[in-house]
């Protein structure tokens, strides 16, 4: 039943997007609102709860997973109302867009409640699949070609994923059998693995290819320039949706890899972390644009949210899983304006802003431009400090721990070079160059709006409360 | 009969490395994936799995037949270049292809001791996987790029068949349903002008 009620908006999306009735994007934008519903009645239910067996089970991890992605949705919807106001855009694409966005929610509702590896990779290869078309929308040479780069990509990247469920499902075939799939079974057994290397090696390769989707290192670049060529709703579903269901899959494999070999895991990922952040520091000093400034701070937020869960403190990663989730959308969806018909200055992009909306406009943009370098009171500001914390506490702990104390150390000076470099372009942005006059749509006012209330929604102590006792 | 199969199925994928038309390409991916349903087939008449059985089938009809089938219709709809030209030239190709045998057999050492059932032919889905990679990064052209992607995909599907004697069925049907919808996004990204990326 409650498979239905979260497949039912998404499907009935996928059929009204083959009307051609001009109302029919009033009916898309319905279902994309309706998704919230079931998943805000998940809440309600005692967690695990089994959703499809054993197969979909809901947690708590899971499901503020998919209410925060729920959400994203939603403030990508209300942006797509006036996306043709700042883009050329045929309403046959319009349409096309949702039809694969439709199938892009089932495969993330299959990916994000899956308690096996086998429907968490078709889940995410699904939706990896929809977006591929969605990028195409933007009927550019540049777009179609990213569209291609991303389809082989993104493909290598799923399939290595595949490799490494494979090996991990073979080192526990033995003594689970076809079981060896589960989630919950593999964390209960995970001591008991006959072949823990075998285990081990299917999670490195398993973890390479989610960090390649996630445009950590050596693919640095490819995310960045794909979020360029396509539409800004694209990237903002990228940053806020495609990511969590990757991410989320890493938390799973990785708390039954803690349970295998924890030390292996950590030095693994904290050396993998730390070099993407060192080259992602320097490929931030000199973005020229929005889009690939906030795409490769977005992988920077990814791979601190790894660490974070890593380090110890699923609560930091969670509180800043939730906060990178609301606030990288609401930046794509800002470059809407700020680079409207594709011509993007930083200097002067927060100028020439009048009337009502363009004031709550250049609020809320300055708002999460300084949020997303978690100056207090930022959801990331906290979640860095509980961050931090432990991975000063796993230092303490460990053999190394000078060692440790010194990659932190560095890892905060390669933080506040993108410190640095976001407070230099929020100047030039608010005091440089020529205020230009722009115009703010009420669509997408009310997705900033909408980001900004879920950003002080994740800091309220019930929300601090449910987080803290997600694992 | 199954390392005879094993074979045939490594010799196709070399095959289509080497080969300088589209048609061609798309015969030795047809062979290859021949080759991954016959061995279906085999292991699992050897161990009495009907869900194997059905993969055997389910891939002849799907990978061996359909898909170039399809591909083959779309290179006609788009006019596509018959001839394929490799970035990598012969000679070098010729040297890379032993090597990454080699090493491929070598890199599995510690895995082959794990994995007691088929042993060596983990081995050869690992290579098959290196050779796949190696034939999306020769080519500019997409058809070929995809050929690999779906070579690729073979290698997995390999490596699941012989490290864990299958996979659950369900996950089976899953990766044969993503590959459907695969081949609809690509179609629909096929687009006549700019064919090289």
């Amino acid at each position: 039943m409650m498979l239905t009620l979260l497949l039912t908006p998404a499907l009935f999306m996928f059929l009204v997007s083959f009307l051609r009735n001009e109302n029919a994007k009033y009916l898309l934008a319905l279902s994309s609102f309706v998704i919230l519903f079931p998943i805000v009645d998940l809440f309600t239910f005692v967690k695990p709860y089994a959703i499809l067996g054993t197969y979909l089970v809901a947690d708590k991890l899971d499901t503020y997973v998919l209410l925060v992605s729920s959400i994203v949705g939603i403030g990508v919807t209300l942006a797509l109302f006036t996306m043709d106001k700042h883009v050329t855009v045929s309403p046959k694409a319009y349409r096309k867009f949702y039809r694969f966005f439709a199938i892009f929610w089932i495969g993330l509702i299959f990916s994000i409640l899956s308690n096996h590896m086998g429907i968490y990779w078709i889940g995410l290869e699904l939706a990896t699949l929809s977006t591929v078309y969605m990028i195409k929308t933007n009927h550019t040479p540049a777009a179609h070609k990213e569209a291609w780069n991303y389809m082989i990509v993104g493909a290598i990247a799923v399939s290595l994923i595949l490799f490494g469920i494979i090996l991990m499902y073979a080192s526990a075939k033995p003594i689970l059998g076809e079981e060896a799939m589960q989630f919950d079974l593999l964390l209960k057994h995970a001591k008991e693995i006959p072949s823990p290397f075998l285990f081990e090696i299917g999670f490195a390769i398993a973890t390479i290819g989610m960090f390649v989707k996630m445009g950590f290192f050596p693919m640095n670049l490819w995310l960045a320039n794909i979020e360029r060529s396509s539409f800004y709703p694209v990237a903002a579903l990228f940053s806020g949706i495609l990511e969590s269901a990757v991410v989320i899959g890493f938390f799973r494999f990785s708390q039954i890899a803690m349970e295998v070999n924890y030390n292996n895991l950590f030095i693994f990922v904290f050396i993998y972390t730390i070099l993407t952040i060192f080259i992602v520091s320097f490929l931030i000093y000199r973005a020229k644009d929005f889009m690939r400034l906030f795409s490769l701070s977005g992988i920077e937020h990814m791979a601190l949210i790894v660490l974070f869960w890593v380090s110890g403190s699923p609560f930091a990663a969670l509180l800043h899983f939730g906060a990178h989730a609301f606030l990288k959308p609401a930046l794509f969806l800002s470059t809407g304006v700020l680079e409207t018909n594709g011509k993007f200055k930083m200097a002067g992009a927060l100028r020439g802003y009048t009337g009502k909306r363009g004031k709550i406009f250049l609020f809320l943009v300055s708002l999460f431009l300084l949020a997303i370098i978690s100056l207090p009171p930022s959801p990331m500001f906290f979640s860095e400090l509980y961050g931090f914390g432990a991975m000063i506490n796993t230092a303490k702990g460990s053999d190394h721990m000078l060692g440790m104390i010194g990659a932190v150390l560095f890892l905060l000076i390669l933080l506040s070079i993108i410190f640095y470099r976001f407070v230099s372009i929020y100047q030039s942005m608010r005091y440089e160059g020529e205020a230009r006059s722009r115009k703010v749509y009420a669509g997408e006012l009310f997705a900033l709006i909408l980001f900004a209330v879920s950003l002080v929604a994740l800091m309220l102590p019930n929300t601090l409360h449910y987080l803290k006792t997600v694992i | 009969m199954v390392d005879f199969l094993i074979g045939l199925f490594l010799a196709s994928l070399i095959a289509a490395l080497f080969t300088t038309r589209l048609y061609g390409l798309l015969f030795w991916y047809s062979m290859n994936s021949l080759m991954l349903g016959l061995l279906a087939l085999g292991i699992g008449i050897n161990i009495d799995d009907k869900a194997m059985l059905l993969t055997g089938v389910v891939t002849i009809l799907i990978k061996a037949i359909g898909i170039p089938y399809v591909l083959k219709n779309l290179s006609h709809k788009f006019n596509f270049a018959r001839q394929i030209v490799s970035g990598i030239k012969m000679q070098y190709s010729i040297m890379l292809v032993p090597i990454i045998l080699v090493f491929t057999f070598y890199l599995s050492v510690p895995i082959v001791d794990m994995i007691h059932t088929n042993a060596n032919y983990v081995a050869i889905s690992i290579s098959s996987l290196f050779l796949s990679l190696l034939l999306i990064m020769e080519h500019s052209d997409v058809v070929p790029k995809i050929i690999g992607f779906l070579a690729l995909e073979n290698s997995l599907f390999l490596l699941g068949t012989t490290a864990t004697n299958g996979m659950p069925m369900l996950v089976e049907l899953g990766i044969f349903f993503d590959l459907l919808m695969a081949i609809v996004v690509i179609n629909l990204l096929f687009h006549k002008e700019e064919m090289k990326i």
